[in-house]
């Protein structure tokens, strides 16, 4: 393949990070009571580093902004101060067990009433639900949680090791204690970050209605997303507990959950250890300020101040900003490669073979039917296309062409009929479903994952393939997905992107991404490919490119393309249906549509440009 | 595991063995010797001074009343160091700081919110060496902070908390509390409403939905029924931070009481009451309100609180009376330019109280301190003669019931209330082992 | 124990605090029915506003003035916010912009904190709303009842101005498409600065109309911005009359838990949201389409 590449990079997570917090988690407490810092103070930052771990998973990776989580915090602090104050066990690690699996059974309640929304109303309906745990604690639940006293008397934490239990006594010790923790926690939250299934969080936090699209079931991977983030709030409650002795009802307050995204901002989201710096750079100031003569409450006013100046400037965040210098300095020694759009590959496309007709429909739609309120936008339209075949939908502007294309993917639920895949009826199934199928759609508009790099874009769509709608496998590589590197390497080749594979997406050129558009919906290695203007925007010579490369698509499975431009209908089509104010008007191979005089006239009654043949 | 295994470590000397220290097992089996340091003591006034550790909320809903506390806490601690107000009449402070040492402090914002309490408490020991500290402005830091202290062995002189808990439940060892409780408050209130307003009468209260508030309400109505034939005729159970009251107040002025018992505070009790007005209940009924809110009569007006009856803290127009009280007033208005509310008085009253201790005791050795003050001398202070109970750490002083005064009545711009009565704190106190107080060890 | 005259007397009551809140909410959801973006700092405003109008009412008497200034000084705050900060929000993601506007807020807060200190400020109602009438079968403060007329007026006039002028149909198109206003070549630039503007003016007004019956404090808005977002999930993000049911149906609720378990008003509320949301999760006038 012109000497370019073929091999995906190696994809090891790489050990620096680790090393380099572990290294940082054991001269923490020696460094920084230089800094007027106490240890006290070190393990407040670990504990909100810790909460915010599983905050970045959820905020950060996928995208989910919730303003709710103190509610795991809250829950699950209570629960591990509740079982030890009131002595039902005096195992530690239990207690904080049992705090996690309560923060998850109402990280699964929560997150199954709020993430049905996404984006602003996620964010109104997690703060809702965090403030009616809140009331919750301080009224009804009073008997068990203090109301507003909180739980005093929690015992110092222990470790039992089978023949004998330590107990934390010193400070440091409670410091060694939460620090494992925060490891573990950090190498878990790593491990999660690097696998397919941290891959696919990444995907819906970028395009969530592509990576439904490319067949992700994005509701089951957001709802583990926000449990995981539920049950690390949940031992971040717990240890706060401990190390104060005292469980605070402050962990349910609005303020606890607004702080973590203070600091998870201010750190940087998207980085796992945003969050710590964060907490760090907040009580740190909070303590530093204080001291300021005369400023009394202002300081909070300064962070107030520190911190809307980092969102409008600083988006990254701290260590998100340190990480893009670090990278473009790295990226300026390595790759200088030249600018030029790749050209696609030249080789002749296969010699079309005729479909077999008489075979039973692979992709069948009967009298399907779309209102919206009075508006009929197709009507009872019927069409089957059979396997091989290239079938061609067109029609003047607001024939119902997206609509009736939309229905075929899942994207929107017909009103009336049915739609049938291999003879089975799939109406109603979401496009994540029917995209597991084999029926996938690539986008008019492109729908890719603008922060990814190219080959990233498409092991997405090749990881539905592999690992179908959903696995929680999120301890295992991606490089361990048995078939993916193959699948990405071939589909990477197949639009000739494999130069362009370490590229972020949004850099491409038009044309490129056109065809990383086309790519996404080839990986997941369809049986039918609905195809809707794949050459829209495009320049002449870009579009006769992308005809020879549908050519070469269109020999391995069944093409449904919708397009405006005539010129590539008639040159890939084996047959055209013809939709005008929302029904069929005419069906047939292109020749003939060519010549039918009500197709003419509904075009000219459309009064839209008709690019002749 | 090491040989041996039991070993006392102090945490500075592991901090000055640095980095192999790490691979030594964190094990602690108390201290080995009686001479050891306790808490911050002697650390903490090895050199010449003796460090304050104070939070209270300077945002957040109390930030008003703690902004007055902190004043309280400034005024005694530079009167402490220079002298002047109450020192020269207290019997062993010299105005030269306190055993010679200057007081020093950094105050923190607590948010009214106990985790950033007891993180910034928790710094002041560690880092300051804190010898004491105080402040509050809510019982669930109080609560927080009580356990804090006994845990660090850090004298807490308790600042504005009047909940039941603070020296019933939760009192320890290393806290002592100033504030007339809840349960002091109630009592006292009592026998001057059935004095004032008659036997046999329908009450209806509005109470918070938090600890408290249901505290309040046990108490008041028990001891209103039980001795004077009152009743309840409604209780109004509200969520904490409820803006608008309506439908509880439409209940309760559906509910055919003769007096109205409010026990909301802070910025619900300024809500609650100026909705009490606007539905009639002013006219209908009387006001008692427990514990009135230092504020409450600022955000409300006059008009509003005019024949209201509750208690205070303190109420600085016992400065008339009181020359103690009078001092503390006069120096308070001279330096912040307002009169003082009971915030502020519980700081200086606090503040005082333990350089007086101290300075009995000869040491800072909170040891010694505490058992200065549970040998229960008495003090001449603003809020009248004090001492602390050895068992529960509770002040027994008298406590102010008052009356809202008319607007026309009125000689000044805040002489909001007339004192009805000062009831002596031997007559109000909880019995012994209440709420089933245990102080905790010494050490 | 629940009375039939009680019972009527709540539901009335319902009313008025229904009232209240779909006057503040009403700025919300504008602001984001047009410009997609949900303003964290909504109850900061409507803090700024019981201010402004305090201290109008301070040095005038007049409570009309009170109302005009508070609306006024707060359309002023918004006018800067959006040029200043604002605007540069509108091509970044919904979760930037909540961070903004909930940075803003506690920027705003803290500055009326330094400025006016902590205390709850005096304010009373005006002269033609003191004392109670009767109604019959209860009797009610005179100034909630014609709280109850001004929302009504005010609500009338947001509708006609919403449904009968050329902004209106620029606003509602917004809601309905974001897109389209752009394509029609609107001047989106004064069209947004208005827009915001005039939801921090709602929010400005409310907060006067607010300030005898609250305690007026820097952190009066913090409460009412957890329930406004309450009104306008149960009624659908961005539509007026979703905005007008929500906010009905949130204080019909709070006011008639109080009757018969009032310890649980406020986890009733969201109770009543969670299963709205259950039943119908774009809510009760909300349009599927928009996410």
């Amino acid at each position: 393949m012109k000497g370019y590449s073929t091999q995906a990079p190696r994809r090891v997570p790489s050990l620096l990070p680790l090393i380099a917090v572990a290294v940082g988690l054991v001269i923490f407490p020696f460094v920084f009571p230089f800094l007027d810092g106490t240890i006290d103070v070190a393990d407040r930052i670990l504990v909100w580093g810790l909460f915010g771990l599983g905050f970045d998973i959820l905020f950060g990776y996928t995208g989910l902004l919730s303003f709710g989580q103190a509610a795991f915090f809250g829950a699950g602090g209570f629960t591990t101060a509740y079982l030890l104050a009131g002595n039902i066990t005096s195992s530690t690690i239990l207690a904080l067990l049992a705090g996690m699996a309560v923060a998850a059974v109402l990280g699964v309640i929560i997150g199954l009433l709020s993430l049905r929304r996404s984006g602003i109303y996620f964010a109104m309906l997690t703060l809702a639900f965090g403030e009616m745990l809140f009331f919750l604690e301080n009224s009804p639940l009073r008997q068990w949680t203090g109301g507003e006293n909180g739980l005093p008397g929690v015992p110092k934490p222990n470790l039992p090791l089978g023949f004998t239990t330590i107990e934390l006594h010193s400070a440091l010790a409670i410091y060694a204690f939460i620090a494992v923790l925060f490891f573990v926690g950090f190498w878990l939250a790593r491990r999660i970050i690097v696998s397919p299934f941290g891959m696919v969080l990444r995907a819906i936090r970028e395009n969530v209605e592509r990576a439904g699209a490319v067949g992700h079931d994005v509701l089951l991977y957001k709802l583990v997303a926000f449990v995981i983030a539920a049950v690390y709030g949940g031992l971040a409650g717990g240890l706060l507990g401990l190390l104060q002795g005292y469980m605070p009802p402050d962990a349910f307050y609005l303020e606890t959950s607004s702080q973590l995204i203070i600091q998870t901002v201010i750190g940087g989201a998207g980085t796992l250890i945003g969050p710590l710096v964060g907490a760090a750079i907040w009580l740190y100031l909070y303590q530093i300020l204080q001291i300021v003569p005369g400023l009394g409450g202002a300081w909070k006013l300064i962070l107030g101040l520190v911190f809307v100046i980092l969102v409008t400037g600083l988006r990254q965040g701290i260590v998100g900003g340190i990480l893009l210098v670090w990278r473009r300095r790295r990226a300026r020694g390595g790759q200088a490669e030249a600018g030029a759009v790749q050209p696609i590959d030249d080789a002749p496309p296969p010699p079309r073979v005729k479909p077999d007709y008489t075979k039973p429909p692979i992709l069948e739609a009967r009298d399907l039917s779309k209102h919206y309120g009075g508006l009929l936008a197709v009507d009872k339209v019927s069409f089957s296309v059979v396997e091989g075949e290239t079938r061609a939908v067109i029609g003047p502007n607001g024939a119902g062409k997206s609509t009736f294309f939309k229905m075929l993917a899942g994207a929107v639920q017909a009103t009336s009929g049915d739609i049938l895949f291999a003879g089975a009826p799939i109406t109603g199934l979401d496009a994540a479903r029917i995209c597991q199928l084999g029926v996938v759609r690539s986008f008019q508009i492109n729908q890719i994952f603008p922060h990814l790099t190219v080959r990233e874009n498409i092991t997405i769509a090749a990881l539905a393939r592999r690992r179908g709608k959903f696995r929680p496998d999120m301890l295992s590589r991606i490089d361990a997905v048995p078939g993916l590197d193959d699948l990405v390497r071939d589909t990477l080749a197949a639009v000739s992107l494999t130069a362009r594979g370490d590229r972020r997406a949004s850099d491409l050129a038009y044309g490129e991404k056109r065809r990383l558009e086309i790519a996404l919906a080839l990986a997941t290695s369809p049986r039918v490919l609905l195809l809707d203007e794949p050459t829209a925007g495009m320049s002449p010579a870009e579009r006769s490119d992308t005809v020879r490369l549908l050519k070469r698509i269109a020999a391995a499975m069944t093409i449904v393309i919708v397009e405006h431009d005539m010129d590539v209908v008639f040159e890939l089509a084996d047959r055209v249906t013809v939709l005008s104010e929302g029904r069929k008007i005419a069906e047939g191979e292109p020749v003939e549509i060519q010549n039918n005089p009500v197709v003419r006239a509904a075009y000219l009654g459309g009064e839209t440009e008709y690019e002749p043949a | 595991m090491p040989e041996g295994g039991k070993k006392t470590l102090n945490r500075r000397h592991v901090l000055k063995a640095g980095a192999a220290a790490s691979l030594l097992p964190f094990i602690h089996t108390g201290r080995a010797f009686a001479e050891t340091p306790i808490g911050s003591w002697p650390a903490g006034v090895s050199g010449d001074t003796a460090f304050i550790g104070i939070s209270t909320p300077l945002t957040g809903p109390y930030s008003a009343d703690g902004a007055d506390h902190l004043k309280g806490y400034q005024l005694a601690i530079e009167q402490l160091n220079n002298g002047g107000g109450i020192v020269s009449k207290l019997p062993h402070l010299s105005g030269k700081g306190v055993l010679g040492k200057k007081v020093i402090y950094k105050y923190a914002d607590s948010q009214t919110q106990p985790n950033p309490a007891v993180q910034a408490q928790t710094t002041f020991i560690n880092q300051d060496k804190a010898i004491m500290i105080t402040g509050c402005l809510s019982s669930a830091v109080a609560v927080a902070v009580e356990k804090l202290a006994q845990r660090e062995q850090v004298l807490n002189m308790v600042g504005c908390s009047g909940a039941n808990e603070t020296t019933g439940a939760d009192c320890v060892r290393y806290g002592f509390r100033n504030q007339p409780s809840a349960y002091m408050a109630d009592l006292a209130l009592a026998p001057v409403l059935a004095k004032h307003l008659g036997r046999n009468l329908k009450a209806a209260y509005l109470v918070p939905d938090y600890v408290y508030g249901h505290s309040v309400f046990g108490t008041l109505s028990e001891a209103m029924d039980k001795k004077y034939g009152w009743k309840v005729a409604a209780k109004q159970i509200a969520p904490l931070g409820t803006n608008n009251f309506s439908s509880y107040l439409l209940n309760i002025a559906n509910s055919g009481a003769d007096v109205f018992i409010n026990v909301t505070f802070g910025a619900d009790a300024v809500s609650s009451t100026k909705q009490a007005k606007q539905f009639g209940l002013m006219d209908k009924m009387k006001q008692v309100q427990p514990n009135i809110s230092a504020f409450l009569p600022d955000g409300v007006g006059a008009e509003l609180m005019q024949d209201t009856y509750g208690t205070f803290d303190f109420w600085w127009t016992q400065s008339y009376k009181d020359p103690m009280a009078k001092i503390f007033v006069d120096d308070f208005m001279k330096k912040f330019n307002y009169n003082p509310r009971w915030a502020a008085h519980i700081g200086y009253t606090q503040m005082m109280f333990w350089a007086e201790a101290v300075e009995r005791a000869k040491s800072f050795n909170p040891v010694k301190v505490i058992k200065m003050l549970e040998s229960g001398f008495k003090l001449d202070l603003p809020g009248g003669e004090t001492y602390y109970r050895a068992f529960d750490h509770q002040a027994v002083r008298a406590v102010p019931v008052v009356l809202g005064k008319k607007p026309s009545e009125m000689k000044s711009k805040d002489d909001y209330f007339e004192i009805l009565d000062l009831v002596p704190g031997e007559d109000v106190m909880p019995p012994k082992g209440f709420q089933g107080c245990k102080l905790g060890p010494y050490i | 124990m629940v009375t039939w005259a009680l019972l009527w007397a709540q539901l009335f009551n319902g009313l008025v605090l229904g009232a209240l809140l779909v006057l503040v909410a009403m700025g919300l959801t504008i602001v984001f029915g047009t410009l997609g973006i949900v303003n964290f700092a909504h109850g900061a405003l409507y803090m700024i506003g019981a201010y402004a109008g305090y201290v109008a009412f301070l040095h005038t008497q007049s409570f009309i003035l009170a109302m005009v200034s508070g609306a006024a000084v707060v359309l002023l705050i918004g006018v800067i916010l959006e040029r200043g900060l604002i605007r540069h929000y509108y091509a970044r993601p919904p979760e930037d912009q909540i961070l903004v506007t909930f940075g803003l807020a506690i920027v705003l807060i803290e500055i009326v904190r330094l400025i006016f200190g902590g205390i709850s400020r005096r304010t009373d109602e005006p002269i033609w709303g003191n004392g109670v009438v009767n109604l019959g079968l209860l009797y009610y403060p005179r100034y909630q009842v014609e709280v109850l007329g001004i929302v009504t007026l005010v609500l009338i006039a947001l509708y006609l101005v919403l449904y009968r002028t050329k902004i209106g149909l620029i606003v509602r198109a917004g809601i309905e498409d974001p897109l389209m206003v752009n394509i029609l070549g609107i001047n989106v630039t004064r069209t947004f600065l208005l827009v915001f503007g005039l939801g921090a003016m709602a929010a400005g007004f409310a907060g006067v109309i607010n300030a005898p019956i609250v305690s007026v404090d820097p952190d009066m808005g913090a409460p009412i911005l957890i329930q406004c977002f309450v009104v306008i999930v149960i009624g659908g993000v961005g539509s007026f009359w979703g905005a007008v049911a929500g906010g009905l149906i949130a204080g019909e609720t709070l006011s008639l838990t109080t009757m018969v378990a009032p310890d649980y008003a406020q986890v009733m509320l969201f109770a009543a949201m969670a299963f709205i949301l259950i039943v119908r999760p774009q809510g009760l006038f909300g349009v599927k389409t928009r996410q």
